[in-house]
């Protein structure tokens, strides 16, 4: 009775959950009615109770209290002796009438609980699903940019926005803001300067500018913040959204720590190699140059001053001294460029189809002018695969090969190119000293020679010969030979199909 | 009347060189230090022969092979570093006649030159369709290839590419120019059939086809065949 006055005040919860509450409480009645004559009153109240229920499971608090009054009102009305009136005649019907709306009252609160809770859960799982596959997409990402896109779906997936991303660089400047880009208000700019800068979430319900309408939080822990975001709408009472938001801004700011930990990291590697190279050239320079050049000076100079004094064939040798001198200063300035330019500048390899038997016949040519002996049996088997490889690269590998074999070794060099279906080997094995165990690997390294006796090396030849070797996916290694002398094999991988053999 | 040789080089020492060597060699020589002085001096007074210099301080010396060679079928000599194979390839494609790679010695300029100067004009002369060297002779016009006086029996398509390199013989021919003559134009990019060729072709001319004598390679470059 005076709830239904209620009932009418409240009228503005949504008409569709009123309008249940009435079918509910007509059905019920509707089937007491027809079930009036067979059973008695205690089944009827029953039927009422279900409604009950259903409405308390199913509505939120008032309606369910509603619905309970409005059962026990209909019950009371239309089946409780005296009918069709209000009154209440024996004391046991009053029991139940009351007993009746107070289980209609606790189990409405039960099952709102429940709802809530479930609600509550429900969000839980969704947000920490959204943590779980953010971190996993954040755990490919390179680039700053990247990250900070993926942060802007993630903030926008959740909170309606707009919601932005700032980094913060050295000079205190906001870029690569996400939602206003160069439109940010003033207001919302200084918000994030001031997270950056206190390190804090500030906004509503954090005790730190509760006058905000939206959260802004920092990107980093204290001491290395790299960025804010601002949330927006944030509610005081909203600490569940809050702590979402604060989790995705550290998952975000770890990610951006390690996106930029490893560029600095590459920045540094790059500057190691350059030091190394530089230390590697210098050594060029003050060694492998600076000899020949003496060389050349001493014997230019004693001609330019003494040649009277000299015999026709001492002038004779120091010419040769200065032409040889300096073709040795050629091809160390060429190794020492060519190692500089494959490994420092990465170098694009200007790779083409490729017949080893040719290059090998081209280095041959030029290397035999020092072999009037032939020295060198070269071993080609006829009809060997085709190689994409830099021919000037690959040319360059056989001739340091060669020239160092015949600089080390006084006996015959064989020279043999085979190969099988993944890979050309190119051996060179000479009878010379032979190589220590231990030098194996430092022969390699730019600027070590085999013997420390006097003959001058080809300086970088070997570094550059692996260098080479590397580029091109291969590897080139040393071992001893059995009987005496050396054997160093550089093996080149067939890594594509050979071309159509189909000509026009 | 002697040669006229243009030296096209910046750097000094270089240039008095050339200039020395070259003038006891009995040529008359110019020199100019850059391409426009150079594109002057060749507006001015032809010279029979250019010695061109890759790097020079204004530019890399295509333009001034590609307008020598509107009017003139000058012989020129580009002289390059190791590390300029590309720009080298360009402009011998560009109408270059043959390179140097620095550092070279007088006498191979001078053998390089006189190859250069004997093709000098073939577009006027009757063109090159004979050549002779050691045991290999080959007749273009009686479709003849010889090795010891053995008659060989070459497909059309190595008859086709050695018929090329004769026509420069001693000279250089690149990739791009082998495959445009040899295949068509729209060929210059698969070399393969340029290796491929060329295998077949010094199995059946060279003694030893790992150590040509006839086919020489120039690596990454193109092709010479041997004239001395």
């Amino acid at each position: 009775m005076v709830q239904v006055y209620d009932v009418q005040e409240q009228g503005a919860h949504s008409v569709r959950s009123w309008v249940a509450v009435a079918l509910l409480l007509a059905a019920a009645t509707v089937c007491n009615a027809l079930l009036d004559p067979y059973v008695s009153l205690t089944s009827q109240a029953m039927i009422y109770v279900l409604v009950i229920v259903i409405a308390a499971y199913k509505l939120d608090w008032v309606q369910s209290a509603v619905a309970a009054v409005g059962a026990v009102t209909a019950l009371n009305f239309f089946f409780i002796p005296p009918r069709w009136t209000f009154d209440v005649e024996s004391r046991e019907h009053f029991i139940a009438l009351t007993v009746m709306l107070v289980v209609a009252l606790i189990i409405s609160h039960l099952a709102a609980g429940l709802r809530r809770e479930s609600r509550h859960a429900a969000l839980n799982e969704q947000r920490a699903r959204q943590l779980q596959s953010l971190a996993s997409s954040l755990a490919n990402s390179t680039a700053l940019d990247e990250v900070l896109a993926l942060g802007q779906l993630a903030l926008d997936a959740v909170f309606g926005g707009p919601n932005s991303l700032v980094l913060a660089n050295d000079a205190d400047d906001l870029i690569g803001d996400t939602a206003f880009p160069g439109t940010m208000p003033q207001a919302m700019r200084d918000g994030l300067r001031c997270c950056i800068a206190e390190c804090a979430v500030l906004g509503p319900g954090t005790g730190r500018w509760p006058g905000l309408d939206a959260w802004y939080l920092p990107l980093g822990d204290k001491g290395r913040v790299l960025g804010a975001a601002r949330v927006w709408p944030a509610q005081a009472d909203d600490s569940d959204g809050r702590e979402h938001a604060q989790a995705l801004c550290s998952l975000l700011a770890q990610t951006l720590w390690r996106v930029r930990l490893a560029a600095s990291m590459q920045v540094a590697q790059i500057e190691v190699q350059r030091q190394q190279l530089q230390s590697t050239f210098l050594a060029a320079v003050s060694h492998d140059l600076r000899t020949p050049l003496a060389a050349i000076v001493g014997a230019a100079s004693a001609l330019q001053t003494q040649r009277e004094k000299l015999s026709p064939s001492e002038q004779d040798r120091l010419l040769g001294s200065i032409v040889s001198e300096a073709s040795y200063l050629s091809t160390v300035t060429e190794n020492t460029l060519q190692l500089v330019r494959l490994t420092s500048l990465q170098k694009e390899l200007k790779r083409d189809w490729e017949s080893l038997e040719e290059i090998n016949g081209a280095v041959l040519a030029r290397v035999r002018q020092r072999d009037p002996g032939r020295r060198i049996k070269s071993q080609v088997p006829a009809g060997l695969p085709l190689i994409k490889a830099d021919p000037v690269l690959l040319a360059q590998l056989i001739g340091n090969l060669l020239d160092n074999a015949l600089k080390y070794s006084a006996g015959e060099i064989d020279l043999v190119i085979s190969a099988n279906a993944q890979a050309l080997m190119i051996s060179v094995k000479d009878r010379g000293p032979g190589i220590a165990p231990a030098e194996q690997e430092l022969i390699f390294e730019p600027y070590r020679r085999g013997d420390q006796s006097g003959a001058r090396g080809a300086g970088l030849g070997l570094a550059l010969c692996r260098a080479i070797a590397v580029a091109h996916g291969g590897s080139l290694t040393v071992r001893r030979r059995g009987g005496g002398g050396s054997c160093f094999c550089a093996t080149l991988p067939l890594d594509e199909p050979q071309p159509e053999k189909e000509l026009a | 009347m002697s040669l006229l040789v243009l030296v096209v080089e910046d750097d000094r020492e270089i240039r008095s060189l050339l200039q020395a060597s070259l003038s006891v060699e009995g040529f008359e020589v110019q020199t100019a230090v850059s391409l426009s002085e150079a594109a002057a001096l060749l507006r001015h007074k032809p010279p029979d022969i250019v010695v061109l210099d890759l790097g020079l301080p204004d530019g890399d010396g295509v333009q001034l092979v590609r307008e020598l060679r509107k009017q003139h079928s000058t012989p020129v000599i580009v002289v390059s570093a190791r590390h300029q194979e590309a720009q080298k390839i360009e402009l011998l494609d560009a109408g270059a006649d043959d390179y140097l790679t620095k550092p070279f010695s007088v006498g191979e300029l001078l053998a390089r030159m006189r190859v250069a100067l004997r093709h000098r004009g073939t577009s006027l002369a009757a063109a090159v369709t004979t050549h002779a060297l050691e045991d290999l002779r080959v007749d273009l016009a009686a479709h003849l290839v010889e090795r010891d006086g053995e008659a060989l029996h070459l497909t059309p398509t190595e008859f086709k590419l050695l018929a090329r390199l004769v026509r420069s013989a001693g000279r250089v021919v690149t990739h791009r120019q082998l495959l445009t003559d040899v295949w068509g134009s729209e060929f210059t990019e698969h070399t393969h059939y340029l290796r491929l060729y060329m295998a077949q072709l010094r199995a059946k001319i060279e003694r030893d086809p790992t150590e040509p004598r006839h086919l020489l390679t120039e690596t990454g470059v193109g092709y010479r065949l041997a004239d001395a």
